[in-house]
């Protein structure tokens, strides 16, 4: 469909997630609730729709999800707690500004206590590593106003050995780079002001050679592009100040092509069943591409880029300006 | 989500797909419900542990089930167990991920319990043996992991859980069957990245040993990549693993060489853009690294070659036209 973003029918559409409560995909997906509520939020906010959900219900879910044995946040009540779901929570919290329910201390003692001797975080006590959930930890502890506590070196070292001949990143040691582990280590090292560790020239190259001739974008060589991307991708090169390496138009065009124009929400191609984590980054990537009538987003932390300004955490990435109209 | 196409239901379909639905919803919530209130209630008996089974089968990404899983067979089955029949539960997880993943091979809960049961496996089967359960384990990894990699040979999961195979097993492979199966891999399709990626590190790893001479086998390299080059030159994968080759000599002559070859090819592929864009790399890599040692009359060729190519590589590929404006703009 179309060659503009149907923001009234999405908002429905993200309206209509909680309500699909005698389909079997709402109830197969509940581990990813939390994650789920931060997709829709976010992508609501940079469509300056934030009241379309209701903020006491809510912010009453996402307290629901606190374990208070490990002091971090499950998905879904009576799941196990997660460095994932406890991300997503605090950036809900910030974003409906309710920071104040939480034990702030507890969960910054369940996210430290997640280091690895290596440097990286594992995801929860079975030890599973990745880069995402160091960036989990990172993007956390820096909205929770306790970076301070964490130890920088160590954590750096670890990205600095992920980093690969192309420039990119992987999901851990010895993994071959891809854009989601991309946008997550080098948004982690623009957190943490070392985006000195990043070889620029070279990933910048490797970034914008994502760009198919679709329009769409890939997250590694030789593979197909997928909505998603526009996220991964461009996060990371807007904070390279990067983005104008690529087409913008056909990518915001390729993004547009993959909306649902009958029940709204993004899909990852296409003509495929769209989902709410698309429709999330379908909408931050447009918005990063200065989209008209969208709020800005900040590439880094992934929400509002005037909540985080007004945090004083904002880093020096650059999007696109913001159009005046399609 | 991936790949799913969307499908416009008629009034009645979407009716007869819901009933089929409802159906499987409630076995679900209900066997959900069970498992979970076993959870909280730490029941850690048998009982538990198949309904964990009967659930996982449905939603292996439940990671839940998978932690409530692993808490039973610690505190409720593996205390009362001798040795092998710890061995024989934990071969049937294995059995278990085995079939999970084949049907869902990008889940990494089911990648993870597997390397817990690895973990797990208890010494024997003898006191003379006692790593001979876990050594003949690991070796029925990596063929595991092989046929995973048949079937896709780009699964980066796949990837990674060989690495840690590759890592673990108790007695190690020598890296030089690693170097030749990646050479497969390539040989197969020169478009697979995730083997040259892995290539580049088993080659790192040999070389820092001192089991490899690096200046003779990036020579060898550059005469496989130069066959994938002349076979597919539009595949970026082969790029990229050149230039990575050529970033770590410190030979004028071997880029010389290597400028002259992809010139022979763009004079076949006049529109190659990955040509054009290496040749641009490598003539800017002689002025930066060799400028010195040059003529002027060589540098400024170097030079003109390069402006030229950009101009050219803004019509060939005008999607990444503002990267090779700012190319020029950066001078030397």
């Amino acid at each position: 469909m179309g060659s503009t973003l149907n923001v009234p029918l999405h908002v429905k559409y993200i309206q209509s997630l909680g309500e699909n409560k005698d389909d079997l995909i709402y109830h197969m997906t509940a581990h990813l609730r939390m994650n789920a509520v931060y997709w829709g939020l976010t992508a609501l906010c940079v469509m300056k729709d934030k009241d379309a959900l209701n903020r006491e219900e809510m912010i009453d879910f996402v307290m629901s999800c606190w374990d208070e044995k490990t002091g971090g946040f499950s998905p879904h009540p009576d799941h196990d707690a997660h460095l994932h779901p406890t991300l997503s929570a605090i950036q809900i919290l910030i974003m409906q500004d309710a920071l104040d329910r939480v034990d702030i201390p507890r969960v910054v003692k369940f996210i430290l206590s997640l280091q690895q001797e290596s440097g990286v975080f594992a995801g929860d006590e079975w030890g599973e590593i990745d880069t995402r959930f160091l960036y989990c930890a990172v993007n956390a502890l820096s909205l929770l106003g306790h970076l301070h506590e964490l130890d920088v070196e160590k954590t750096v070292g670890y990205i600095r050995r992920c980093r690969n001949f192309d420039g990119g990143f992987g999901n851990r040691e010895g993994a071959e780079s891809h854009a989601a582990q991309v946008f997550v280590c080098v948004a982690a090292l623009a957190i943490l002001d070392r985006l000195d560790e990043v070889d620029q020239d070279t990933l910048a190259w490797w970034l914008a050679e994502r760009q198919l001739p679709s329009g769409g974008l890939n997250g590694r060589p030789e593979k197909l592009e997928d909505v998603c991307y526009s996220f991964w991708v461009l996060s990371a090169m807007s904070i390279l100040n990067k983005i104008p390496w690529i087409n913008a138009d056909k990518l915001t065009a390729f993004i547009l092509s993959a909306q649902d124009p009958d029940h709204g929400g993004i899909a990852d191609r296409p003509g495929d069943q769209p989902d709410v984590f698309h429709t999330l980054f379908g909408v931050a990537g447009l918005s990063l591409l200065g989209y008209p009538g969208l709020d800005d987003l900040d590439p880094v932390y992934c929400m509002p880029a005037s909540l985080i300004e007004s945090k004083g955490l904002r880093k020096g990435w650059t999007a696109l300006p913001r159009k005046a109209s399609v | 989500m991936h790949g799913v196409k969307r499908v416009r239901y008629s009034r009645e379909a979407l009716a007869a797909h819901k009933e089929r639905e409802r159906a499987k919803l409630k076995e679900f919530q209900g066997l959900t419900a069970e498992v979970l209130s076993r959870k909280k209630g730490n029941d850690f008996d048998k009982e538990s542990f198949e309904l964990t089974t009967r659930l996982l089968h449905v939603n292996p990404e439940f990671y839940t089930v998978w932690n409530y899983r692993r808490r039973i067979l610690l505190n409720g089955i593996f205390p009362t167990s001798t040795p092998v029949q710890i061995n024989d539960v934990l071969s049937d997880d294995l059995s278990l991920t085995t079939t999970l993943l084949k049907q869902h091979p990008k889940v990494y809960w089911i990648w993870n319990h597997r390397q817990w049961c690895l973990r797990q496996v208890p010494d024997g089967p003898t006191d003379a043996d006692p790593n001979g359960w876990r050594q003949s384990y690991w070796n029925k990894e990596l063929f595991v992991v092989e046929k995973m990699l048949e079937v896709d040979p780009r699964n980066f999961h796949a990837w990674t859980y060989r690495r840690i195979v590759l890592e673990n097993m108790p007695v190690k492979r020598p890296e030089l069957s690693e170097l030749a199966y990646t050479k497969r891999k390539i040989e197969a399709n020169f478009s697979n990245f995730s083997a040259w990626h892995q290539r580049s590190k088993v080659l790192s790893s040999l070389w820092e040993s001192g089991k490899r001479d690096k200046f003779k086998s990036i020579e060898e390299e550059l005469d496989l990549v130069k066959n994938a080059m002349y076979t597919d030159p539009g595949d970026q994968s082969v790029w990229l693993y050149h230039r990575w080759l050529i970033s770590l000599g410190d030979s004028k002559s071997v880029v010389d060489r290597e400028i002259q070859s992809i010139e022979e090819l763009l004079e076949e592929q006049p529109d190659s853009k990955w040509c054009m864009e290496s040749l641009v790399f490598y003539k800017r890599l002689l002025l930066r690294s060799y400028g010195e040692s040059l003529a002027d009359e060589d540098r400024r060729k170097l030079a003109s070659d390069c402006e030229e190519l950009l101009v050219n590589l803004q019509r060939v590929d005008p999607d990444r036209k503002q990267r090779y404006m700012d190319l020029s703009q950066h001078k030397l």
